[in-house]
């Protein structure tokens, strides 16, 4: 029976159309996470190559000066780079993989972006994920909707119900056949994705496969679901592709509009304002004024004489640490509210299939949001182990031949993908589980 | 051609609309859809303009008061250029949360425009975003196709086309009713649309009624009204080239995803492929060698600004700079600032071109997209689009030299050259005098230059669908 039907099916123009379109898409879409990867190695290398040329460069011109020579070095911090972001890109288009950063106000510097053309930005990446999340459903669903009704509309249901005792099997059937062709097309185009990315074996890598596979078996159960009303094609169609735009454009779309007009983020501008207020104005006020709050925090630097009516480098990166101080209680809630933001997305996405994939695949891929703000609190670590280090060599009047610049190349920063698999693979099982209910009870009503 | 005979098939085509269940259930989910992105959006673009609006306020205020101090010290001080959101933003968001909200100003650094909407968003933001717009432009020719798809197939399969010809209607009142029909049912959304629009732009406008805005709102209306026109008019025509009525939704379909989906995203991906971004390390490089080749003001040995302090010299006649009759370090530094700038526009222009070249090879496509045509002309006349946010750019960019070289001016003016007695500072007067930042618009003249590929693209569209319809309307197939 299998054979047969793999047969009839292998016949059909839309078996042909969908592997060629599948597979062209899936492909140009690993080959774009290829250059994304190319890019980043380049970037980096880039990075590498541009920290030396400066500091050698800065050293020659304000050597004598420690001081005035770390007013203008700036120093790289990048995120390690990780193939399987190429699944996923996410966020990382929009969020730049490394920050060069000077030991003045961090605050000023670390939300500093890349460039990006916003074109791209909005009409986002094709990469797999793009995919297996839009184009594989779409498939699935021409494929499906009229499982039945090209059977009724030929007039061959008549036939077969007469010849088969189980006509729901005969539809399962049909339909497997049909599934197991878009899963192994979405396993070959995973295996291609990580020998040509060469992205190591892993939990991630295997979440992300399980996590593709369960939400192509929730858009099969949903066809059939839609078939088992037993209706015409034309209905079947309209039905299904209705249920793709709500569920891939509309609802998140509309969840989206909520959180940005919910959650709006002043403490942005805020911060942005307080950094530059809070560091300045130390230049109009009494010295004391930014040495006792510098001081409260570092009182190693106590003995260091500051003299009142002249300029001290103790005295000015004092007042640049004000700045990030004075702009250090907008810029928690900053944080706090962009981790609820992504809190409220991820929650809500447990309802939603698509949006749960997509976020899913983010994260395991390690292109999300949190894995952004966790690389912002790296460059804060970073950024305070290069101002602690040079302090005192500055404050001591030192020269550049004080520091082993040796020790200055570009840093990497070491993302830890950590998630749960219950929450992963939990909300989608569910969801078949319900679908498959309701399915079942309506077949049961038919025959 | 009788109007009535047209006008009787065009009703007909909105009772079969009505008739059915879904489409009730449909008119009633597009209700609360436009009444959600209305709502969105009018709250967004209220509160956004507000907070930036304080700020900026703020921004001038905290400038002002600066007390009496050295120039240069205020144009570190710098400013910040906070992005206004247009009132038609509303309408359409187009690019809006893809680019940056504001920028630090100073002297000597170009600084990037950071606190994108979509660099602080979970992810989700990629999905798309619901506005009115977004309901036309994409929601709206769904229905339309799903209104539509049967409107002469099905005539056909039953028969009843060959009837109505039997009984003396022509082809062409069968074809224009049909199409009348489904372009005025799509004019039911449009119009609501642009009715609720029309009251947010009174309400934005606070009393201060400008034309502009007005005028890009005609363009917007003029321009759904010519798109709806072509989708109305492609429906019919495949609905009446299909043997069957379901072929015809099949085929609408797909060219729905061809047009909204596929298409766009594809050729946007394959611009980016076939014109890589420079990336802002490389950029940084290539400014930084090109300012060595001009003159690196920071570089004590530096030929370029040795040469300039010679001739100064030689002008004044002196041997000294300490004895200029100007303050030279404020002179030195205008001359590095104008230098750099011209070097940092000049790398950032060849970004732009490149970004130009990326958005082409989809912008183009107008031509056989009409998605495509009416998605840049919405945006543009919305002021969300790229050369909108371009525009912001430059002109903060130009309140940023005109600042430091303000500050410059008043250093060579009235600090004294080193070891001569005078104040080094100056009365605070000066950062009073100096005009706040305030963003003007884009010009609806340079909009209509900027989109002219996509107003042409969406003129020959209606030419074309009305070429289409006269074809058919002489060899429409009874059977």
């Amino acid at each position: 029976m299998y054979t047969l039907l793999f047969k009839s099916f292998f016949r059909t123009k839309i078996f042909l159309f969908s592997l060629v379109l599948l597979l062209a898409l899936g492909i140009v879409s690993i080959f774009i996470g290829k250059q994304y990867l190319i890019k980043q190695q380049t970037n980096i290398e880039a990075a590498q190559a541009f920290q030396i040329e400066s500091i050698k460069q800065n050293v020659d011109y304000h050597g004598e000066d420690l001081g005035l020579l770390l007013y203008y070095l700036r120093f790289t911090l990048m995120k390690e780079p990780s193939n399987i972001n190429a699944i996923s890109i996410g966020q990382t288009d929009v969020n730049p993989a490394l920050q060069a950063v000077t030991i003045r106000g961090l605050e000023a510097q670390k939300y500093d972006t890349d460039f990006e053309n916003p074109s791209l930005l909005m009409s986002g990446n094709l990469d797999l994920g793009f995919v297996i999340i839009y184009l594989f459903p779409l498939v699935l669903i021409a494929m499906s909707f009229n499982l039945y009704s090209e059977e009724k509309e030929l007039g061959t249901w008549g036939i077969l119900a007469a010849q088969t005792s189980a006509k729901t099997k005969f539809l399962m059937q049909k339909l497997s056949v049909r599934a197991i062709f878009v899963l192994t097309i979405f396993t070959f185009l995973m295996v291609t994705a990580s020998l040509v990315l060469q992205i190591p074996l892993g939990a991630p890598l295997l979440a992300i496969y399980v996590q593709g596979f369960l939400y192509l078996l929730f858009w099969v159960v949903l066809s059939f679901w839609v078939v088992s009303f037993l209706k015409n094609s034309s209905f079947n169609a309209l039905i299904l592709i209705s249920t793709w735009v709500v569920l891939t454009i509309l609802v998140p779309a509309i969840v989206n509009n909520f959180i940005v007009n919910e959650y709006q983020l002043p403490e942005a501008l805020d911060a942005m304002v307080e950094q530059r207020d809070g560091y300045h104005e130390k230049w109009d006020l009494e010295k004391d004024v930014t040495m006792t709050g510098f001081l409260e925090e570092y009182p190693q630097y106590a003995s260091y004489e500051v003299p009142e009516d002249e300029f001290s480098w103790i005295w000015y990166y004092g007042m640049q640490h004000m700045g990030d101080l004075t702009a250090k209680a907008t810029s928690k809630e900053l944080r706090e509210k962009l981790l609820l933001r992504n809190k409220v997305s991820t929650n809500i996405a447990l309802f939603v299939p698509t949006m749960h994939a997509q976020l899913s695949f983010n994260k395991l891929a390690g292109t999300d949001m949190l894995s952004h703000l966790n690389f912002l609190d790296g460059l804060t670590e970073f950024h305070k182990n290069l101002r602690v280090g040079f302090y005192k060599k500055i404050f001591d009047l030192k020269t550049a031949d004080a520091v082993q610049w040796d020790n200055y190349n570009a840093k990497f920063y070491k993302h830890n993908t950590e998630f749960s698999w219950l929450l992963l693979l939990l909300p989608t099982i569910i969801t078949i589980l319900i679908i498959s209910i309701f399915t079942f009870l309506n077949f049961k009503k038919i025959s | 051609m009788r109007k009535k005979v047209i006008s009787l098939i065009a009703r007909q085509l909105w009772k079969d609309a009505f008739r059915s269940k879904v489409m009730i259930i449909t008119l009633g989910l597009m209700a609360i859809l436009i009444l959600f992105s209305s709502y969105t959006g009018w709250h967004n673009y209220e509160d956004q303009n507000h907070i930036r609006t304080d700020v900026q306020e703020e921004v001038q205020e905290s400038w002002e008061n600066n007390p009496d101090k050295h120039p240069h010290r205020m144009s570190h001080y710098g400013s910040f250029a906070l992005r206004m959101k247009h009132e038609l933003s509303v309408f359409d968001l187009g690019m809006e949360n893809f680019v940056g909200n504001a920028v630090f100003l100073e002297a000597h650094k170009q600084n990037t425009v950071n606190f994108s909407e979509v660099s602080m968003s979970s992810g989700l933001l990629r999905f798309g975003e619901v506005s009115l717009a977004m309901l036309l432009k994409v929601i709206v020719p769904l229905l339309l196709f799903y209104l539509g798809f049967a409107s002469i197939a099905r005539e056909r399969e039953n028969g009843t086309l060959k009837l109505l010809i039997g009984q003396g209607i022509t082809r062409k009142e069968i074809v224009f009713g049909k199409w009348i029909g489904l372009y005025s049912l799509s004019l039911l959304f449009l119009v609501s649309i642009f009715l609720i629009l029309f009251f947010f732009i009174v309400a934005a406008s606070h009393g201060m009624w400008s034309p502009q805005s007005f005028i890009r709102y005609g363009i917007l209306f003029v321009s759904y009204l010519a798109f709806f026109g072509i989708l109305s008019a492609i429906t019919i025509l495949v609905s009446a080239y299909s043997a069957t009525a379901k072929g015809a939704l099949v085929k609408l379909l797909a060219i729905w995803l061809l047009f909204v989906i596929v298409l766009p995203k594809s050729l946007q991906a394959a611009g980016h492929y076939l014109y890589p971004t420079p990336s802002k390390i490389e950029m940084e490089r290539a400014v930084e060698s090109d300012m060595k080749l001009v003159g690196d003001s920071h570089d004590p040995d530096d030929e370029h600004f040795n040469a300039i302090r010679d001739s100064v010299l030689r002008v004044h006649n002196v041997n000294d700079v300490n004895d200029l009759p100007f303050n030279y370090g404020g002179y030195i530094m205008a001359q590095g600032e104008e230098l750099s700038t011209k070097v940092y526009l000049k790398h950032q222009d060849d970004l732009y071109n490149v970004y130009s070249k990326q958005n082409n090879v989809e912008r183009y496509s107008a031509f056989v997209n009409p998605y495509t045509a009416i998605k840049n002309v919405s945006m543009a006349f919305s002021g969300t689009d790229f050369q909108s946010y371009l525009n912001f750019k430059s002109e903060a960019e130009a309140y940023r030299y005109h600042l430091a070289q303000e500050m410059n001016q008043l250093q060579m003016d009235l600090i004294p050259n080193k070891g001569k007695e005078a104040p080094n500072k100056i009365s605070s007067e000066y950062w009073k005098n100096f005009p706040p930042f305030e963003y003007e618009f884009l010009s609806v003249n340079k909009v209509i230059q900027n989109e002219l590929i996509s107003i042409i693209a969406l003129l020959l569209w209606s030419v074309l669908a009305i070429f289409g319809l006269l074809k058919l309307s002489s060899n429409l197939k009874a059977i």
